[in-house]
């Protein structure tokens, strides 16, 4: 009798444990994601000295703006904003009830005491042509400019802008964003393990949510776990596996594998920039204007994007992603493929075809070199560049080189083609690749160009408000198109894949990126 | 004798080490490449770099960077990584301890299942455990590290659901890499362990053993092993360099920090300190590992001090 009352004891204990952890087991909202491996190896969560960051540390800092999706910018850490014509102050007004993770208040002096930590710092060029804070009252702060600076909202709603506590940020020191970091985002840093993983807790406290999400409250997620996962067939096995829930920055080559597995749901967000073929304007043959709007209109973008990325994503006709208002150029610069008349300007540069399919001139063969790098999308994209450059008779040869020895070849000269890409959304990446200032990288080019340098010079420094610094924009990309420096070829989506059995997501990401906006919306499916 | 032997050996590795650090420092110096580009971002001016590259003083002569280097060096200074921007005896802190446990339990489980294996095989005289032991071996030598690890994940956790897929956040997920590291080993080991037991069994002092009327038990562990040590030590000492830098591809693919996967993420960037940081690290276990094979092998054959003290 009292072994079987015993064993009914046991027996209930047993049941209600596992009746316990049952019901942990349906509330814990936890969640894995696995980061993009252009985002693996941050060594620390200080936006203001860091020069990489991840998506774990757009959820710890909150930014004094937002960007939407189409690139417009709304209200976060400030409520609004003002510019004086000149473009020579900005008044920010601040959101009221906002907490720092340490339980210091966030205010017009928290602006004030960030702004010049980023003196001296690789990120200066942030805050560069601000001259000083003024803080004119607890919730509103002013900055005085040294020259106007129309891409002022551009550089505060990055990721480099996060607002830290000054607070934790001098009592750390060295150690800030290793040991310790605080924000006033949604989600608080729990433990970070350099190369492995990253643990962030949800901010009770949250509630000051942009636009951007519906959930104006602390996040529905308790937990959310980051880990880096440099091989894509690890990452897709541990999604597969349920080892994590999200994985951040799918290869589009990837998705078609994934889309064949029941549980995962894949969200396409439009990317941030664009693939391409620079042409270097100072090796021969393509010193000959003609040549190169030969071969910008021998490349078939419609074609790549539906033969290689199977329709994912969207052709790039010019320089710059189609949310950029300085991307809306005259559609007569626009890039369109248009063999017949690539051929004819051969024809017409005294390239004249060969028997063996490629062309000839001064008895020299139309044979170019094409370089890329040694990632399979962009050897698979520069093979079939290649193919469709052989349709006008030209013979570009291949070579691969690693990310960093590729830049030598262009510092060296050494190229003629190349097959490339860069993830940037503001005009200003037209400077980057095409000033006099950088020829060879990130000049891949090589053009130096007195009209064209004028153009960079009014666009870069010379605009006083935003609209002015699109009209500029437009005109310095107009001139860049007519000049046929590079062949526009396509234009990616970021990717994200998540297991649906194990989250939820909304169905349009917002934002620029998967951010705190997104995380705030996330649910673990009960 | 021993003792003289041995600290002979250390004397030999302050010049040896001198050497290496001059390659060492000189390779990644020649290889294309700058890491400001990893640096720099859109935006920054042309003036910024220049400031950059005087700052980690990339602009001064290579040898004066070489021994501004060493300098540091010696005082224990590994100096300050240019793109992962923390000092390099904090991420190679941070990074040894995953390299030590998972080369080292691959190392040991290597050493103890490649002897046992290698003695079963040289003992059972059967064709058809001979084939399957070549087999082994062969596999065991030629099947490359990453699509062993990819087949280990396939197998065993997403079919069994045994181990976790990648992570080093358990001791489970230890279980796949050290096999995987472990296996090329095992077949590496069990080989020498044959052929040298072979070789010792066909000395005549064995024969001699059988006529004073040893049990064959006896003779094996006591008189064969023993013998047939001297080249597997050799070949263990030789893989404790291993330990440290051997798992590259395997920490790659089942996503594990360590001083192997610092190395290709500093060498992707560039990043000279941290490279030369870990190179050398991976030097001097290469060189400690040589070290401890010597001194065994002197320990346990006197010739061998007897030679070349």
């Amino acid at each position: 009798m009292r072994y079987t009352k015993k064993k009914q004891l046991l027996s209930g204990l047993a049941l209600l444990t596992a009746g316990l952890m049952t019901a942990s087991a349906v509330f814990a909202q936890e969640a894995t994601i696995a980061f993009a491996t252009s985002e693996l190896g941050v060594t620390s969560y200080n936006p203001v000295t860091a020069t990489l960051l991840n998506t774990a540390n757009s959820l710890i800092y909150d930014r004094l703006v937002v960007q939407d999706a189409d690139q417009s910018y709304k209200p976060h850490l400030a409520t609004s904003w003002e510019e004086t014509p000149d473009g020579m102050a900005w008044t920010f007004n601040l959101r009221e009830g906002v907490m720092f993770q340490d339980g210091t208040p966030f205010n017009a002096q928290s602006i004030a005491d960030w702004i010049p930590d980023y003196r001296g710092t690789e990120n200066e060029y942030l805050i560069d042509a601000i001259e000083s804070v003024e803080v004119i009252d607890d919730l509103t702060v002013k900055f005085v400019m040294k020259r106007a600076e129309p891409n002022l909202l551009y550089n505060l709603a990055s990721s480099f802008m996060g607002v830290p506590s000054a607070a934790a940020f001098d009592r750390l020191g060295e150690n800030y964003g290793v040991s310790e970091a605080v924000g006033t985002g949604p989600f608080k840093l729990e433990e970070f393990s350099i190369g492995l993983e990253t643990v962030l807790v949800r901010n009770d406290d949250y509630a000051w949510a942009s636009e951007l999400s519906e959930n104006q409250g602390a996040a529905y997620l308790e937990k959310i776990t980051f880990r880096e996962i440099p091989d894509q067939s690890t990452a897709f096995l541990e999604l597969k596996t349920g080892g994590v829930d999200v994985l951040l920055g799918v290869p589009t080559d990837f998705l078609e594998i994934l889309e064949q597995e029941s549980n995962v749901t894949i969200v396409e967000m439009p990317g941030l920039g664009i693939q391409y073929m620079p042409i270097n304007v100072t090796a021969a043959p393509f010193d000959d204007i003609l040549v190169r709007e030969a071969t910008v209109l021998a490349v078939d973008q419609e074609s790549i994007l539906n033969s290689i990325y199977k329709g994912v994503g969207a052709v790039a006709k010019n320089f710059l992603i189609s949310s950029l208002p300085a991307a809306n150029v005259d559609p007569a610069l626009n890039v369109s493929y248009d063999l017949a008349r690539a051929n004819e300007l051969l024809d017409q540069a005294g390239w004249a075809m060969g028997d063996d399919g490629i062309r000839m001139k001064d008895g020299e063969a139309l044979s170019v070199k094409l370089f890329t790098q040694n990632t399979t999308g962009f050897r698979r994209l520069s093979q079939v560049v290649q193919a469709q450059l052989k349709d006008i008779g030209m013979d570009a040869v291949i070579t691969v080189f690693d990310g960093s020895t590729i830049r030598d070849e262009y510092k060296r000269n050494a190229h003629q083609l190349a097959v490339r890409g860069y993830s940037w959304n503001n005009s200003d990446i037209l400077d980057w690749f095409f000033s006099g200032e950088r020829l060879g990288y990130p000049n891949v080019s090589m053009w130096k160009d007195e009209i064209g340098q004028e153009l960079n010079d009014v666009a870069m420094t010379q605009s006083a408000t935003s609209e002015q610094r699109i009209a500029n924009f437009t005109a310095y990309h107009e001139y860049v198109l007519s000049q046929f420096l590079f062949a526009p070829i396509y234009q990616p989506t970021i990717n994200i894949a998540y297991n649906s059995d194990a989250v939820t997501m909304p169905e349009v990401i917002r934002g620029v990126r998967f951010r705190a906006q997104t995380a705030l919306d996330m649910q673990v499916v009960e | 004798m021993l003792l003289k032997y041995t600290f002979h050996r250390f004397l030999m590795l302050i010049p040896v080490s001198i050497s290496i650090s001059f390659v060492i420092f000189m390779i990644v110096y020649l290889l294309p490449g700058d890491p400001i580009d990893n640096l720099i971002r859109v935006g920054s001016s042309p003036e910024a770099r220049e400031r950059l590259t005087a700052k980690y003083g990339l602009d001064k002569p290579l040898l004066t960077q070489y021994f501004v280097w060493m300098g540091n060096m010696l005082r224990g200074d590994f100096g300050d990584a240019i793109v992962l921007r923390r000092p390099v005896a904090d991420l190679i802190k941070q990074n040894l301890p995953y390299s030590l446990t998972l080369g080292g339990l691959a190392f040991a489980f290597s050493s103890v299942v490649g002897i046992i294996l290698g003695t079963i095989s040289a003992i059972v005289k059967n064709p058809i455990m001979e084939r399957f032991f070549r087999g082994f071996i062969l596999l065991g030598s030629t099947v490359p590290g990453f699509w062993l690890a990819l087949l280990m994940i396939l197998l065993f956790s997403v079919t069994l659901g045994w181990f976790p897929v990648s992570g080093a956040g358990s001791w489970q997920a230890l279980v796949l890499p050290v096999l995987t590291i472990g296996f090329g080993g095992i077949a590496l080991v069990a080989r020498v362990t044959r052929v040298a037991l072979l070789d010792v069994w066909r000395a005549d002092f064995v024969k001699l053993l059988y006529a004073k009327g040893l049990s064959g038990r006896a003779i094996l562990f006591k008189h064969l092993l023993p013998h047939a040590m001297l080249p597997v030590v050799t070949i263990l000492a030789l893989r404790i360099g291993w330990i440290l830098g051997g798992a590259i591809t395997v920490e790659f693919v089942f996503g594990r920090p360590g001083l192997g996967s610092l190395l290709i993420r500093a060498l992707s960037q560039r990043d000279y300190p941290v490279v030369q940081g870990s190179l050398l690290m991976l030097a001097l276990a290469v060189m400690l590992g040589t070290l401890i094979g010597d001194i065994a092998q002197a320990a346990m054959d006197p010739r061998v001090r007897e030679e070349k003290s």
